[in-house]
């Protein structure tokens, strides 16, 4: 079967969505559902198969979507109600929308991925070992910084118990009462 | 104008400090934000307004809380419940935003809601949570109460804020994406515009239309 000549196709634009919390690990099949469910919940069956969303890229923090031209709005409205991808809890920050993926690409290229600027540090010889995370002091209680890019910080509590991550900055983890923004700000 | 988040939620109502709530705010296109129960404050530009949430509770103790706090500088708003209360509650001097009207039944907020809201200018919250986080019936039920809200707006022209409700970091929305979420509602640009700066519209004092020169 020969390809369809370029003036036949479907018109598309692809968009361009930064996924927080940065450092998160998902799958590109996993975002497709969620973003495909998001648009069926808002739009309905019938525009969904006008949109046709689908995750054409899912790279260094930075997705992809692609949708038939002129639906770009549609698409932009379900991507900002997407919430939890397999109950992880997310948000997409769109960044762009463009008609080839090789323009995103650029621009996420040139913006650089998620910065991680806090490596764990490998304990032992770290062969197999679990990698030890810096710990901090927030609100009286210990945690983990998993992530930390120029002022913002995001922590996991120490322990089994809570798993959930906050998001802090370095001001709050120097200031000992840092729970509120104190008065000298 | 300032472009304004009308409530937010802090750690440890929410799992974010005051200070990456502003960081993030600054981020998504804000110029201020509402957070509940914390002081207020300016950080990396972004101003931090206190706001003061009054629920669940009898319309003798929102006038009390009210006469108590009206003059801290807080961001006053109050739960709707159902139409008399409201009333009462609108008609409150120093109070700012009636919210949650999502959640009160049908008839809550009517045409004489409306009007006193207008005179008194008291803004009514537009809480897009349910239309980020909702599915099916609650998020259809929100979107209709809102669609009501807004003939009303039109009509009587009372102040409208937006608002995130958000408890996470994650459930804040720039401003491009709140203009969207309200176009579901039929808001158009200049309605999301005035709508973002209503939070300053109800806390500028009003400007008495009779001055005494001498």
């Amino acid at each position: 079967m020969s390809p369809r000549p370029p003036t036949l196709r479907e018109k598309r634009r692809y968009i361009l969505a930064r996924i927080e919390p940065a450092g998160i690990l998902l799958e590109q099949k996993d975002l497709y559902y969620a973003i495909s469910d998001a648009t069926t919940s808002l739009w309905g069956d019938a525009t969904t198969a006008i949109i046709t969303p689908a995750v054409v890229a899912l790279e260094h923090g930075y997705v992809v979507v692609r949708c038939r031209r002129g639906t770009e709005r549609e698409l932009a409205i379900a991507l900002s109600t997407v919430t939890a991808c397999r109950d992880v809890h997310i948000c997409l920050q769109i960044v762009a929308a463009s008609g080839t993926i090789e323009s995103l690409r650029s621009r996420f290229r040139k913006k650089g991925p998620h910065k991680k600027e806090t490596e764990p540090a490998v304990a032992g010889n770290g062969a197999g070992e679990e990698p030890v995370l810096p710990e901090c002091t927030f609100a009286k209680k210990t945690f983990l910084i998993v992530q930390c890019n120029g002022q913002k910080v995001d922590v996991i509590e120490k322990g089994f118990k809570n798993t959930n991550r906050l998001f802090l900055t370095k001001d709050d983890l120097e200031d000992l009462n840092a729970t509120t923004i104190s008065d000298r700000i | 104008m300032k472009i304004t988040d009308a409530a937010v939620y802090p750690y440890p109502l929410g799992d974010a400090s005051v200070r990456r709530l502003a960081l993030q705010a600054e981020a998504l296109g804000f110029d201020s934000i509402v957070v509940a129960d914390a002081p207020s404050g300016t950080y990396e530009g972004v101003e931090v307004r206190s706001g003061l949430m009054i629920r669940d509770v009898p319309i003798k103790d929102v006038i009390a809380a009210v006469k108590r706090y009206r003059d801290s500088g807080r961001v006053i708003s109050v739960n709707a419940a159902n139409n008399s209360f409201n009333r009462a509650a609108i008609g409150v001097k120093g109070m700012h935003i009636l919210r949650g009207i999502q959640n009160a039944d049908k008839l809550a907020f009517d045409h004489v809601a409306a009007k006193m809201a207008s005179d008194n200018r008291v803004a009514v919250d537009i809480d897009l949570s349910p239309i980020i986080m909702g599915r099916s019936v609650a998020r259809q039920r929100a979107i209709h109460r809102y669609m009501d809200i807004m003939v009303l707006e039109q009509r009587f022209e009372f102040p409208i804020t937006l608002s995130t409700h958000a408890r996470s970091l994650l459930d804040m929305r720039n401003v491009r994406d709140v203009a969207g979420l309200c176009s579901l509602i039929g808001m158009d640009v200049p309605d999301v515009e005035r709508a973002l700066a209503g939070v300053g519209t109800v806390l500028t004092p009003v400007e008495p239309s009779v001055k005494v020169i001498a």
